[in-house]
C-alpha cells in the first residue's frame, strides 16, 4: 500500500482526541475488515521463509549436523547465535510489560501488547536453536528432569545448559500468561463486537468468559499486578542464565564475570530495537500513527541509546581486561577479534551497536521514523554479530593453536535464521490479524477523550521515563 | 569359513553388536531392546524399521549350546598369534588380534628382533587390507571370472608349448619374497629352466648394496645399529620415516637419544636433506640441501674427515675440489664442524644416505670406514639385503629396464629377422610372470613396459587385485593377504619371520607358492612349502632345538627365530680406496653437479615415498588415506611441495594446480598436482610423494566420493602419480587455473600467536645444556631424574597417589581408590611418526570421513599429532625447528567437559578417566567447545559403514558411535578393563603391561606409557617424577592425566 496514499485519504490523527468507542473501533478494525493487501504481501513473504526454514531444518535432522559450516573446533556458531539472539529479542517485552508497568510508565500502554508478542514469538524462535543445535534432538526430553526408568540417570545440574532450559521455559510460561491475561478485556471486546456466530463462539472461548463486572476488574488488576511482578525478576534471570553458557565456560571470551549485566543489557538494547523496528512498521501500516506516536518512540530511543551506552561500556571493559589481567589468552582473544579473520564481523558489530546509536543523542533523529528504522536494523544486525563475535572468535582460536580453525556457514545454516524470521514474522502477522494490538482497555485510561478538558494530548500521555501518572 | 559366517550375519547389524555389548555390560536385555527399538523408531523411517530391526533374545524353547566349539574361538575373547607384517619388506614382527576368528588388529610383537615390540601406521593399517572388498574374489581369464582347475590346465600348456618353443620365462618379483617363495621359483625352474627371475624393487635402496661392492667387496645393505650411535649424520636417509626398517631403526634411535637410559649421554642427530623428511624434523641440527648437491657436500666432508684423521689418499682428491665448489647450503665451517665432531665420536658415529647414486654411496662408506663404523654401528655381517651375484660394475642397468629392453628387442627380431642375439640373456621372453609386482604403476618406465607387454604371448599376474600391472595379464591369479598365508619372511641375514594365517582365506585366493608348484607340477601346499623351508633353512643350522616339531611351534608361538652367528663377520676382503673409485666417485659428483644447473624457471625433482602411503600398494586403504602426513598435516592425496622462497618467486599460491612436466620429456604429457608451501625445504627443489593416482587399486585410491549433493557423489581423484618422474633430475611447473586446497588436519602451524608474537609453548623443548644443568642442580650429575623438585614439575606431586598439589581449587577432590590411571609421553623419544594415530583408529573404530570432511576439520582422530614449528606466522622461518606433541584426552581430573553436559553423557571415572557415555549423549557439543585440548570428536553425519566387508575389522569391544554422538579417547578403557580382568583372574596386582593402551602398545619408539599412578612401582609413577614433566595448559587448574617429558635438544656436540 502506497502510505502517501493513505495519508491523503485519511489525514492521520496523531494527537488528536478520540472517544472510548473511536479508539475500539480503530483498534479493533485490523482484526475485523479483511486484510490488506499489504499484510497479505508480508504474511505470504514470512510464510515462504518459515516454508525454506522447515524444509532446511528437516534436511538438517535426518542428514546430521554436518549439513552446517560447524568442526571440530568450532562447535557452536550460527545456532547457538540465533539462539541467544532471539532470547535478547524477547526481552524488551517483559521489559515493557512488567518492569515499566511496575514504574507506571503510562506511555507502555500503547507498545507493550506487541512487545509482549514479540517477546514470546521470539522466545519460540529461540527455543527451536538449542533443539535442532542437537546431535540428536529427538532425544530433548531428556534434558528434563523427569522420573525415569534408567536407574539413577538424572541430568547435571552444574551444566549451564540445564539452567537453560529452566530459565527459558520458565520465561516462555509466564510471559505467555502475562499478555493472555492482558489480552483478556480485550478479546471480550472482539467478542462483544462479532457479527458472526463462529467468530464470537472462538473469541467467547478465548476470553474466559469476561464480563467487564466491577469484581472482574479488581481481580485483573490484581493479577496483572503480580504477574508483573512475577515477570520483573525474569527480565533479569533469564540473560543471565543464558550468559552463564558462556560465562562458566573455560574458553577465553567467554571465560568471564562481566557477561551477566553485559548480556542483559545487550538484551535490552536489541529487544528495543526490535520493537522500534516492528512499530514503526505497524503504525504505518496499521495506521495507529495516534497511539504509537512519535513521543512513544522518542521514549524507546532514549532507553536504546542508554543500553547502547552500556554495551559500548561492556566491550571497552573487556578489551581492557584482556590487557589489564595479563592473561595472554585473553589478550590475544582481543587483539585477534580486532585483527583476525573475523575483524570485519567485530568492525561492523561497534559500528551498529556504539557508533550508529550516537546519532540518537538528537531530538531530531529520534522523532523521525524513517532514521529511527534504519537504526534499528543496523543495532539488529549488530547485535546478531556480538553473539556471533562471542561464540565463534572465542572457539576458532582457544587454547592449542594446532587446533585452530576457521568456520564459515552453510546455505542450511543461513536458511534456517532465514526460517526462523519467517517463524518470527508469520507469528505476527497472524498476531495483527487475530488480536487487538493494543491494549484497548488499558489506551482508554490514558486517551483524551473529547470534552473532558484534557486535551492537550501531552499530559495525556507522558512519554517522560520516571515522570508517571498517578493511576 | 562356515565357523565365522554366523558372526558375519550379526555384525551386519551394527545394532545386534551394540546391543549384545549392552547386555555384556548387565543392563537387563528387555528394557534395552525395548528402549534401542524406541531411539530406532524415533531416528528413522518406519521403512528403514521394517529392515534393521531383528530381535535378538533366545527362543522361548530351552536351547543347549554346541558341544564342540572351535578351538581358539571363545565368544567375546581375543586369541593372539604372532605373525610378520608384510606391508613392506622389513618385516617387524605382529600379534594379530582375533576375536569370534577374525583378525581385528596388528600389534607389535615384542619379541621380534626387528620391531621390538612397535609397529609402524602402514603395518597396523594392513588388517584393512585383509577386508578390502576390492581384492581379486576368483581367477580371471582374460577378464572372465574361470576357476584354478581350468586356469591351472590352460597356463600349464602355454608354459610348455613356450618351453617348446624355445622361448623363455620371466618372472618379475617385489624384490622382498621370502626363502619360500624362492623355493618355489627354484621348482618352477626346474621345470622350466630357461626362467630368470627379474627383481623389481619400488623403492629401491640398491646403490647401498652396489658401492659396498665396490668398498667393502660384498654387495649388501647392512644392518645398522641406531642405538650404537653417539652421532648420526644423515644426507636425506629418511630412517624414522620410510628408509629400509624404520620401526626398528626408530626403537634403536630412541633410546640412544634416552639420557635416562644412558647415564645422562644422549645421541645427536645431523640432518642434510631436501626436503622436510621426519628425519630432518627429527634433526637436532639440519642443513636443506638440494639433491644435486648432495655428492659435493659428500666430497667435501670426506676432504674434511679424512684431513683430521691424516688421511694422505684424501689429497688426491683435494686436488679437484676447486672445480667442485660448495654448495650455497653449506660452508666450509658446517662440514669443518660436522667432521670434528665425526672424528670425535669415531667409532660411535654412522653417516647415512638414501642417495640412489652409488657415487655418494660410496663416499659414505669411505667416511664410515675412515671412522671406524664398520663393526661398530654398521654390522655387515647381518646385511638386509644382499645381491645375489656380487656387482662388478657400478652402472648396472635396473632389472626391469632389461626386461623392456629384452622385449622389445625380441619385437624387431620378429620384424626383421636379422640380428640374431648372440647374448643367451637376450632370449626371447615368451611369458612374463608378475608375482606380486605392479611394474605398470610403479616403475618410472610403467608405460613402456605396457606398449611391450603387447608383445609377449602370455602375462600371468598372481596378486591380490586387478591392479595396473594385472588388468595387462591374461591370466590373473588372485594371491591371499598376509594374514591368510603361510611364509617366510627374512628381513635380514640370520632373522627368520614366520607369516602365520589367522584366517581361512576370505575371497577365492591361492597361495602364489601354490600356483608356480602346480604350474611345474609339483603341487605344493604353501603351509608345506613353508615348512620344508623352514626345516632345511632355519632348523638345521640352529643347535638349540633337536626335533624339528618342537622347534616349529616355539617359532610359531614367538614369531621369530635368528640363528646364532650365522655367517662369522664379513668373510670378504676390502678393497683399498682405488684410484679407480676415486675417479668414478669425482666424475659421478661432477655430473651430478652439472645436473644442478638447471633451465631458469625449472626446479629439481624428487619424489618420495610418504610414511602414509609407502610405495603406493596399500592406496585403497582409507585409514592410510587420511592419515595425516607427520609434516605437512596433508590428508587424501599428494601435492608439490616447494620451499616459501620457491613459492615467491614463481609466484605459486597453497592448492594452486601446477601442470609438471620433465625437461626430458616422458612422453606420458604433465602431471597436475596442487602446491603446497612446505618450510624446510630446500630451495628450487619440488617434492613429492608417490604411492598416490593409482588407477587400478580400487574405489578409494582412485578417487573418493567425497561430497554428496542431491544425491550424486562428488569426487576428487586421488593425488597424481608421479612414479614418471622418479629419477628426474628437473622438472618445469607451469601454473594453471586450477585450485586445490589440500585437506589439512592442523591449519596453524606455530606454537606463537600471531600479532602479539606470544609464545604459547605447548610442547616443550630444552637444550642438552640446560638439561644437564637442571640435573646438577637438583643434586643428580647424571641428570638421571629421581628429583623432588624439577624446573617444570612443582605441580606433578597432584599427581600421585590423590594427593594433590597446592594450588587452590573450587572443586571438590576425586577419590581415586583404586587406580589412578595416568600417561608419560617422553617427546624426547616420540618422532611423529603417527603410529599411534592408526593404532588408535584401529581399536577404537574410529571412522574415515574422506577429503572433503577433513578440510571442514571434522576428521576423527583420537589421538592427532600436534606438529610445530618454529617461528610465527608473521616472521616464518625458512628452515624451522620441528616439534611434535601427541595429543589425546588428557582425562582431567578437574575436566571442563564434565561439568557442562547437561545430560551426564561424560563423567568421571573413581579411576580418573573422562567416560564417555555414547548412548546417553544428545550431541550439544557444549563439552567439545569447553576442551581446552579440543581433542573431542563429534559424529557430524553417520560415516560410512555400509562396506560389510570392511565392517569385519570393527573391535567388538568398542561401541560404533551413530550420528549426533560426541566421542573422544578413554585410554582404551576396554583394554585396561581386560588387564584388570586378567589380573584379577591370575589372582596377581595390575602391572604396567596389562593396561597397555593401543597407541602406547605399537609406539614404535616407546614413547607413551600408561599407568597407575597409586602404584609407587609403576613407569608411569617413575615417569611423573622426572624433572622434564610438564602438562599441557596446567595453569588452567584442570589437572590432565597426560604429563609430557620435555624434549631435548642437542644443538652441539660439546657437553
Amino acid at each position: 500500500m502506497n502510505p502517501s496514499a493513505t495519508q491523503a485519504l485519511r489525514p492521520p490523527l496523531v494527537d488528536t482526541p478520540r472517544t472510548a468507542s473511536q479508539i475500539t473501533d480503530d483498534i479493533c478494525r485490523p482484526v475485523e475488515a479483511m486484510p490488506t493487501a499489504s499484510w497479505y504481501v508480508g504474511f505470504f513473504a514470512s510464510v515462504t521463509a518459515l516454508c525454506i526454514g522447515a524444509v532446511l531444518v528437516t534436511h538438517e535432522i535426518a542428514t546430521g549436523i554436518g549439513t552446517w559450516g560447524l568442526n571440530s573446533t568450532v562447535g557452536w556458531a550460527w545456532d547457538i547465535t540465533n539462539f541467544v539472539f532471539w532470547v535478547g529479542i524477547g526481552h524488551a517485552g517483559t521489559l515493557i510489560s512488567a518492569i515499566l508497568f511496575l514504574f507506571r510508565q503510562k506511555w507502555r500502554t500503547a507498545v507493550n501488547r506487541s512487545a509482549e508478542a514479540m517477546t514470546i514469538f521470539a522466545v519460540m524462535c529461540a527455543g527451536i536453536f538449542p533443539l535442532i543445535h542437537m546431535g540428536r534432538p529427538w532425544l530433548a526430553f531428556w534434558m528434563f528432569p523427569y522420573p525415569n526408568t534408567r536407574g539413577p540417570l538424572w541430568i547435571n545440574f552444574r551444566s549451564p545448559l540445564v539452567w537453560d532450559v529452566f530459565a527459558i521455559s520458565t520465561y516462555l510460561t509466564v510471559s505467555a500468561c502475562f499478555w493472555y491475561i492482558g489480552l483478556l478485556p480485550d478479546l471480550a471486546t472482539v467478542r462483544d463486537r462479532a457479527r458472526n456466530r463462529v467468530r464470537k463462539f472462538i473469541y467467547g472461548i478465548m476470553s474466559f468468559g469476561w464480563d467487564g463486572s466491577g469484581r472482574t476488574w479488581i481481580r485483573y488488576e490484581m493479577l496483572y499486578l503480580l504477574l508483573a511482578g512475577l515477570a520483573t525478576p525474569l527480565v533479569v534471570s533469564v540473560h543471565t542464565v543464558v550468559s552463564f553458557d558462556f560465562a562458566t565456560a573455560l574458553v577465553p571470551g567467554w571465560h568471564s564475570t562481566i557477561f551477566p549485566p553485559y548480556f542483559v543489557a545487550g538484551a535490552i538494547f536489541s529487544g528495543f530495537a526490535m520493537v522500534l523496528t516492528l512499530m514503526i512498521i505497524a503504525r504505518r501500516v496499521m495506521r495507529f500513527e495516534n497511539y504509537v506516536t512519535l513521543r512513544h518512540l522518542d521514549a524507546m530511543c532514549k532507553i536504546t541509546l542508554v543500553t547502547s551506552l552500556i554495551v559500548a561500556l561492556a566491550y571497552a571493559h573487556e578489551a581492557f581486561f584482556a590487557w589489564y589481567s595479563g592473561n595472554n589468552y585473553e589478550s590475544f582473544l582481543a587483539i585477534n577479534r580486532m585483527r583476525g579473520p573475523f575483524a570485519p564481523e567485530y568492525l561492523v558489530m561497534v559500528t551498529c551497536n556504539v557508533l550508529i546509536p550516537q546519532l540518537l543523542w538528537s531530538k531530531r533523529v529520534r522523532t523521525s521514523p524513517l532514521i529511527i528504522f534504519f537504526i534499528s536494523i543496523a543495532i539488529n544486525i549488530g547485535m546478531w554479530l556480538e553473539r556471533f563475535v562471542i561464540i565463534v572468535i572465542s572457539l576458532h582460536r582457544d587454547f592449542l593453536p594446532s587446533s585452530w580453525a576457521d568456520y564459515s556457514p552453510t546455505y542450511v545454516e543461513v536458511g534456517t535464521l532465514l526460517g526462523s524470521f519467517g517463524l518470527f514474522f508469520t507469528c505476527f502477522f497472524l498476531f495483527c490479524r487475530v488480536l487487538p494490538m493494543i491494549a484497548i482497555a488499558e489506551v482508554k485510561s490514558v486517551a483524551a477523550t473529547p470534552g473532558s478538558g484534557e486535551v492537550a494530548s501531552a499530559t495525556i500521555i507522558d512519554a517522560t521515563p520516571g515522570e508517571g501518572e498517578k493511576p | 569359513m562356515s565357523d565365522w559366517s554366523q558372526s558375519i550375519d550379526s555384525l551386519n547389524n551394527g545394532q545386534a553388536a551394540s546391543r549384545a555389548e549392552g547386555i555384556a555390560e548387565g543392563v537387563s536385555e528387555g528394557d534395552l531392546v525395548r528402549r534401542r527399538d524406541f531411539l530406532t523408531l524415533l531416528a528413522s523411517s518406519f521403512a528403514a524399521l521394517g529392515l534393521t530391526s531383528c530381535d535378538v533374545r533366545s527362543p522361548r524353547q530351552t536351547i543347549i549350546p554346541w558341544r564342540d566349539q572351535p578351538e581358539h574361538t571363545l565368544s567375546g575373547l581375543p586369541t593372539w598369534y604372532s605373525s610378520t607384517c608384510r606391508a613392506c619388506p622389513a618385516s617387524c614382527g605382529v600379534l594379530v588380534k582375533n576375536r569370534e576368528g577374525r583378525p581385528i588388529k596388528l600389534e607389535g610383537n615384542p619379541d621380534h628382533p626387528i620391531s621390538r615390540g612397535g609397529l609402524c601406521a602402514r603395518g597396523q593399517a594392513s588388517v584393512l587390507d585383509l577386508y578390502d572388498s576390492e581384492r581379486l574374489k576368483t581367477p580371471l581369464a582374460k577378464g572372465e571370472a574361470t576357476d584354478f582347475a581350468q586356469l591351472d590346465a590352460a597356463v600349464i600348456g602355454a608354459l610348455r608349448s613356450i618351453r617348446d618353443r624355445g622361448e623363455s620365462i620371466r618372472i618379475v618379483t617385489s624384490g622382498d619374497d621370502g626363502p619360500a617363495a624362492r623355493r618355489a621359483i627354484e621348482i618352477f625352474q626346474a621345470a622350466f629352466p630357461d626362467t630368470r627371475v627379474v627383481e623389481h624393487h619400488p623403492l629401491a635402496t640398491r646403490a647401498i648394496a652396489r658401492a659396498h661392492g665396490a668398498t667393502q667387496g660384498t654387495a649388501r645393505i647392512p644392518s645398522y645399529r641406531f642405538n650404537k650411535a653417539e652421532l648420526v649424520v644423515s644426507f636425506d636417509a629418511d630412517f624414522l620415516g620410510t628408509w629400509i626398517s624404520p620401526v626398528g631403526f626408530t626403537r634403536d634411535w630412541a633410546d640412544a637419544r634416552d639420557p635416562e637410559l644412558n647415564g645422562g649421554k644422549m645421541a645427536r642427530l645431523v640432518s642434510l636433506d631436501p626436503r622436510m623428511s621426519l628425519t630432518g624434523a627429527n634433526a637436532d641440527f639440519r642443513v636443506a640441501l638440494k639433491p644435486s648437491a648432495v655428492g659435493a657436500t659428500l666430497l667435501h666432508l670426506l676432504v674434511h674427515v679424512g684431513r683430521k684423521l691424516g688421511k694422505r689418499e684424501v689429497e688426491s682428491i683435494a686436488g679437484r675440489l676447486p672445480a667442485i665448489p660448495i654448495p650455497d647450503a653449506v660452508d666450509d665451517e658446517i662440514l669443518g664442524g660436522l667432521a670434528e665432531e665425526l672424528v670425535a665420536a669415531r667409532g660411535r658415529s654412522l653417516v647415512i644416505a638414501g642417495s640412489e647414486s652409488a657415487a655418494d654411496q660410496i663416499i659414505i662408506n669411505i667416511i664410515n670406514e675412515w671412522l671406524g663404523s664398520y663393526g661398530a654401528t654398521i654390522d655387515l655381517a647381518r646385511p638386509v639385503w644382499e645381491e645375489a651375484d656380487d656387482l662388478d660394475s657400478l652402472d648396472t642397468p635396473d632389472a626391469l629396464e632389461t626386461l623392456i629392453a629384452d622385449i622389445e628387442s625380441a619385437g624387431t627380431q620378429a620384424g626383421s629377422g636379422a640380428q640374431a642375439e648372440s647374448d643367451d640373456n637376450r632370449a626371447v621372453p615368451g611369458a612374463v610372470i608378475f608375482l606380486g609386482a605392479n611394474p605398470v604403476y610403479n616403475h618410472p618406465r610403467g608405460a613402456e613396459l605396457r606398449r611391450a607387454l603387447e608383445k609377449v604371448p602370455l602375462k600371468i599376474a598372481l596378486c591380490d587385485r586387478l591392479d595396473e600391472t594385472a588388468a595387462l595379464a591374461d591370466w590373473i591369479c588372485p594371491t591371499p593377504h598376509a594374514l591368510e598365508s603361510w611364509d617366510i619372511a627374512r628381513p635380514r641375514r640370520g632373522t627368520y619371520s614366520i607369516v602365520q594365517p589367522t584366517i581361512a582365506p576370505l575371497f577365492g585366493s591361492r597361495p602364489a607358492v601354490t600356483s608356480l608348484t602346480t604350474w611345474a607340477g609339483k603341487p605344493t601346499e604353501a603351509y608345506k612349502l613353508v615348512r620344508r623351508v623352514w626345516r632345511d633353512e632355519v632348523f638345521e643350522r640352529q643347535s638349540q632345538f633337536d626335533r624339528f616339531e618342537k622347534f616349529w611351534v616355539e617359532c610359531l608361538q614367538k614369531g621369530a627365530f635368528e640363528i646364532e652367528d650365522a655367517t662369522p663377520d664379513a668373510s670378504f676382503t676390502r678393497p683399498p680406496l682405488a684410484g679407480l673409485v676415486e675417479l668414478a666417485v669425482v666424475e659421478s659428483v661432477l655430473a651430478q653437479n652439472e645436473n644442478g644447473n638447471r633451465a631458469e624457471g625449472d626446479l629439481e625433482f624428487l619424489a618420495y615415498p610418504s610414511i602414509a602411503l609407502g610405495d603406493g600398494s596399500q592406496a585403497n586403504n582409507p585409514w592410510l588415506q587420511e592419515l595425516p602426513d607427520p609434516i605437512s598435516k596433508i590428508t587424501w592425496g599428494n601435492v608439490g611441495a616447494i620451499s616459501p622462497a620457491t613459492a615467491r618467486e614463481l609466484g605459486l599460491e597453497e592448492g594452486r594446480v601446477v601442470e609438471i612436466r620433465a625437461e626430458a620429456d616422458t612422453g606420458l604429457g604433465p602431471v597436475r598436482m596442487p602446491i603446497h608451501i612446505q618450510p624446510g625445504m630446500a630451495e628450487g627443489v619440488l617434492a613429492t610423494a608417490l604411492g598416490y593416482g593409482r588407477t587400478h587399486a580400487g574405489r578409494i585410491a582412485a578417487n573418493y566420493p567425497i561430497e554428496r549433493v542431491f544425491g550424486i557423489d562428488k569426487a576428487e581423484p586421488g593425488g597424481a602419480d608421479v612414479y614418471p618422474l622418479l629419477g628426474v633430475g628437473s622438472v618445469s611447473v607451469t601454473p594453471t587455473n586450477g585450485f586445490d586446497e589440500p585437506a589439512r588436519t592442523q591449519l596453524y602451524d606455530h606454537q606463537t600467536e600471531p600479532f602479539t608474537g606470544e609464545d604459547r609453548n605447548p610442547a616443550r623443548e630444552m637444550s642438552f645444556a640446560d638439561f644437564i644443568k637442571q640435573g646438577r642442580e637438583n643434586g643428580h650429575g647424571d641428570a638421571g631424574g629421581n628429583s623432588e623438585h624439577g624446573g617444570q614439575s612443582e605441580t606433578d606431586k597432584h599427581l600421585k597417589h590423590g594427593a594433590h598439589a597446592a594450588e587452590p581449587t573450587l572443586w571438590s577432590e576425586h577419590d581415586y581408590p583404586g587406580h589412578k590411571w595416568t600417561m608419560a609421553i617422553d617427546l624426547n623419544r616420540c618422532t611423529g611418526c603417527a603410529a599411534c594415530v592408526v593404532a588408535c583408529q584401529a581399536e577404537n573404530n574410529i571412522p574415515v570421513v574422506g577429503k572433503a570432511e577433513v578440510r571442514k576439520k571434522r576428521d576423527m582422530h583420537w589421538m592427532r599429532i600436534d606438529r610445530y614449528y618454529s617461528g610465527s606466522p608473521e616472521a616464518p622461518e625458512a628452515e624451522p625447528d620441528v616439534a611434535f606433541e601427541p595429543m589425546l584426552c588428557q582425562q582431567c581430573d578437574h575436566a571442563p567437559c564434565e561439568t557442562v553436559c547437561p545430560v551426564l553423557a561424560t563423567v568421571h571415572s573413581s579411576e580418573g578417566l573422562n567416560m564417555q557415555v555414547y548412548n546417553r549423549c544428545v550431541g550439544t557439543r557444549y563439552c567439545a567447545n569447553n576442551c581446552q585440548y579440543k581433542v573431542r570428536r563429534f559424529n557430524w553425519f553417520d560415516y560410512a559403514h555400509e562396506d560389510l566387508v570392511q565392517n569385519f575389522v570393527l573391535n567388538p569391544d568398542v561401541t560404533v558411535r551413530s550420528r549426533g554422538v560426541m566421542e573422544k579417547c578413554t585410554f582404551c578403557v576396554q583394554r585396561l578393563n581386560a588387564g584388570k580382568r586378567d589380573a584379577a583372574s591370575d589372582g596377581r596386582p595390575v602391572a604396567d603391561a596389562d593396561v597397555r593402551p593401543a597407541c602406547a602398545q605399537s609406539c614404535p619408539a616407546a614413547a607413551i606409557v600408561l599407568g597407575d599412578a597409586n602404584d609407587p612401582q609403576s613407569a608411569v609413577s617413575r615417569a611423573l617424577e622426572n624433572p622434564r614433566a610438564y602438562s599441557v595448559l596446567e595453569p588452567l587448574g584442570t589437572r590432565p592425566s597426560v604429563r609430557y617429558l620435555a624434549r631435548i635438544r642437542k644443538e652441539d656436540a660439546t657437553s
